[in-house]
């Protein structure tokens, strides 16, 4: 009876155990904690034994950045789909139109700085790094401006300058996938997936695994055969998925209330694993590898970009364009070094667009700089108090 | 057993930070054989600052042409800072090697991360437009690599290189040093876990590279010597932290090399602005099979 008991509350306790681990893994998904925590990991790593470290980043270079982090733009295309479908919370285009002017803004003023301290210190190879200052953190400008700013119309906006910058930024990495040698035929097995993926469409398969399976690997295939970047493989797929309106909480993982939040809640899970790798495997350089790549984009990012959405939206006011409704302009200061973050895309843009070496070690310095965007957006909502800091 | 006395003496009094007094150019030979029928050739590295170093050097290197006649040089990258307009190149390159260029001297260079990608179409600089390529001179087989990025067309090119490559001697130059105990760059370690593989498996014998602004010699690593000749023009005076990987260093002013290969040993001898010898010794090339061992 005692032996059994004891079992029991063994049984408990590893229960209660399990559920706070779960919990915990559950809370590190939901914050999007899981490229920092890889980030943190590669540059301790890195930076005490880095011959290990470089010898195992090297090994999973190619599976994680090329074939896991089709999954994470797949998952970023969905959120976006969704939210610009009828009934998401982006689907009225009257929303875009001053966002896209600060988006345009925000790029004229990372890429306009970052280009001209290149050309200041005469580095002109470091030109093709101008996207990597353009990048915006997505979740990070998210969970920023959720904390400090919730009840603002600060957060629609950013997410939406964030997303027109992002988009942009692939388009142009994309095409720039530096491969040995363009096989051709990849037209005719994207086809074959196309065609795949509007059959199960028209047959309403649910579950976004055979998508993505099965007609993701064909795009792959196609993508990497075409010399394009394969991790955009997922791009022309996700169309097809079953899709849900997102509310505004456009990267909350989504509530596992119906078929396809569970599917997107799963696909989330898998990501934030493929994300920790993605930070571990490209996050440790050697801190001594900064010059002036880091430097310049970290001016781009954190100077040039607010000054940029700043001055296009004061140009724009000054045409005749109104401010969101609950977005002053003291929100808008804040709002604008929220998005200076790059990080979890300055680090995928910077990997998409140069291979290894010293140029790509010291954007990746610069990249994970970036994330002081953060801090300086906690720091200017306490100087204006506004937010949570409103007194 | 005189040159080794040679190389241990310089070793130490570099270790010591002393910068040894001028001499005259002929000295700037004394360890090499200067056969008539070797490859002779000089290496420079971070050269382009159009400074009054740069062009000492430069004369430093014509007069010791006089006493050991190399006809090749090898140039390891930044071989040109600042703006890189036309008369850049005149007053970066053409001038402080005009007596070099006259004498009918060819230059190889590889890009650093101060040049302008378009420089390799710069005639003198022999790259025909390439940013990674190949040539041979007499036995030896000199591998030019762009290090600021490795992408895998240069990887596949490399590989396929070495494999067909049956040359006696193998030596490989580029920008940025897998080994170095300079303080400001120091090892690229990422770029290391890459080539190091390829250079065991091939036989690399030798690599030279710059980036660092100091010159260094480097304890063979599985065979291969490693040299960083960054301080033809630049110069980071003291930049070095002398490691158990250290074989020789001089960090005091700016410096050249000069290599003599002869049958299956390869010469060479650091040389100060001043024209002291700083460093000097013999590498015996190796058989490929037995390098992994060491």
């Amino acid at each position: 009876m005692k032996s059994h008991a004891l079992a029991t509350h063994r049984v408990a306790v590893h229960r209660r155990r399990r559920s706070s681990v779960t919990r915990l893994l559950d809370r590190f998904v939901h914050l999007y904690l899981a490229l920092p925590a890889g980030v943190a990991i590669a540059l301790v790593w890195a930076n005490t034994m880095p011959e290990p470290y470089f010898v195992f980043a090297h090994s999973l270079a190619f599976p994680v950045n090329e074939i896991g982090m089709a999954l994470f733009v797949g998952l970023i295309m969905q959120e976006i789909v969704e939210a610009v479908m009828p009934g998401g919370a982006l689907h009225s285009w009257r929303r875009w139109s001053l966002p896209l002017l600060a988006a345009a803004g925000g790029m004229m003023g990372s890429a306009g700085l970052y280009l001209a301290y290149v050309h200041g210190h005469y580095e002109s190879i470091l030109e093709t790094g101008w996207p990597i200052a353009c990048a915006i953190d997505i979740a990070a400008a998210y969970y920023v401006l959720k904390t400090i700013l919730p009840r603002s119309g600060a957060l629609p906006f950013v997410l939406l300058l964030a997303i027109a910058t992002n988009l942009v930024g692939m388009l142009v990495i994309a095409p720039q996938y530096q491969v040995v040698a363009v096989h051709g035929g990849g037209l005719g097995v994207m086809l074959v997936a196309l065609g795949i993926a509007g059959a199960m469409r028209a047959l309403r398969v649910r579950s976004f695994w055979p998508y993505l399976v099965v007609c993701g690997t064909l795009s792959w295939v196609a993508f990497y055969r075409e010399g394009l970047h394969p991790a955009f493989a997922l791009v022309p797929i996700v169309p097809f998925l079953p899709h849900e309106p997102r509310r505004l909480d456009l990267l909350a993982d989504p509530p596992d209330d119906d078929a396809v939040h569970h599917f997107e809640h799963e696909w989330n899970t898998l990501v934030q694993g493929i994300l920790f790798l993605f930070g571990l495997v490209n996050g440790g350089v050697l801190l001594r590898g900064y010059d002036t790549g880091t430097w310049a984009l970290l001016l781009g990012a954190l100077v040039g970009r607010p000054l940029g959405i700043l001055t296009a939206v004061g140009a724009a006011v000054a045409a005749g364009w109104h401010l969101p409704r609950g977005l002053g302009w003291r929100q808008l200061v804040v709002a604008a070094f929220a998005s200076s973050s790059g990080f979890t895309f300055a680090l995928f843009f910077a990997t998409g667009i140069l291979s290894t070496g010293p140029l790509l070690a010291q954007l990746t310095i610069g990249a994970v700089g970036t994330a002081a965007g953060s801090l300086l957006a906690i720091g200017a909502a306490r100087l204006f108090r506004v937010g949570r800091f409103a007194r | 057993m005189r040159r080794v006395a040679v190389v241990l003496l310089t070793a130490l009094l570099a270790a010591a930070g002393f910068t040894p007094a001028a001499t005259n150019a002929a000295r700037a030979a004394e360890t090499l054989p200067v056969r008539p029928d070797s490859l002779k050739f000089a290496v420079i590295g971070d050269t382009g600052t159009g400074d009054t170093p740069e062009y000492d050097v430069g004369q430093r290197m014509a007069a010791a042409r006089t006493a050991f006649p190399f006809d090749t040089v090898l140039m390891l990258g930044d071989n040109m800072y600042g703006p890189q307009d036309p008369q850049d190149f005149v007053t970066k390159f053409e001038r402080p090697y005009s007596t070099l260029l006259q004498a009918g001297v060819r230059f190889y260079a590889t890009l650093g991360n101060h040049d302008d990608q378009n420089n390799r179409f710069y005639k003198p600089f022999n790259m025909g437009g390439e940013r990674y390529f190949t040539f041979v001179k007499k036995n030896v087989r000199f591998f030019v690599l762009d290090t600021n990025q490795l992408d895998p067309k240069q990887r596949a090119w490399f590989d396929d290189m070495l494999q067909r490559s049956d040359d006696r001697w193998r030596i490989c130059f580029f920008h940025h040093p897998i080994y170095s105990d300079a303080a400001r760059h120091g090892s690229d370690v990422s770029l290391r876990v890459i080539l190091e593989p390829l250079f065991v498996k091939y036989g690399i014998d030798v690599v030279f590279s710059g980036h660092d602004h100091v010159y260094e010699r480097l304890r063979p690593q599985k065979g291969i010597t490693y040299f960083v000749s960054g301080s033809g023009g630049a110069l980071r005076r003291g930049d070095v932290r002398p490691s158990e990987l250290t074989a020789a260093y001089y960090d005091q002013d700016q410096a050249f090399m000069l290599v003599e290969v002869v049958g299956d040993d390869l010469f060479f001898e650091a040389v100060a602005r001043s024209g002291a010898t700083v460093d000097s010794g013999v590498i015996h090339r190796a058989p490929v099979g037995s390098r992994a061992s060491r």
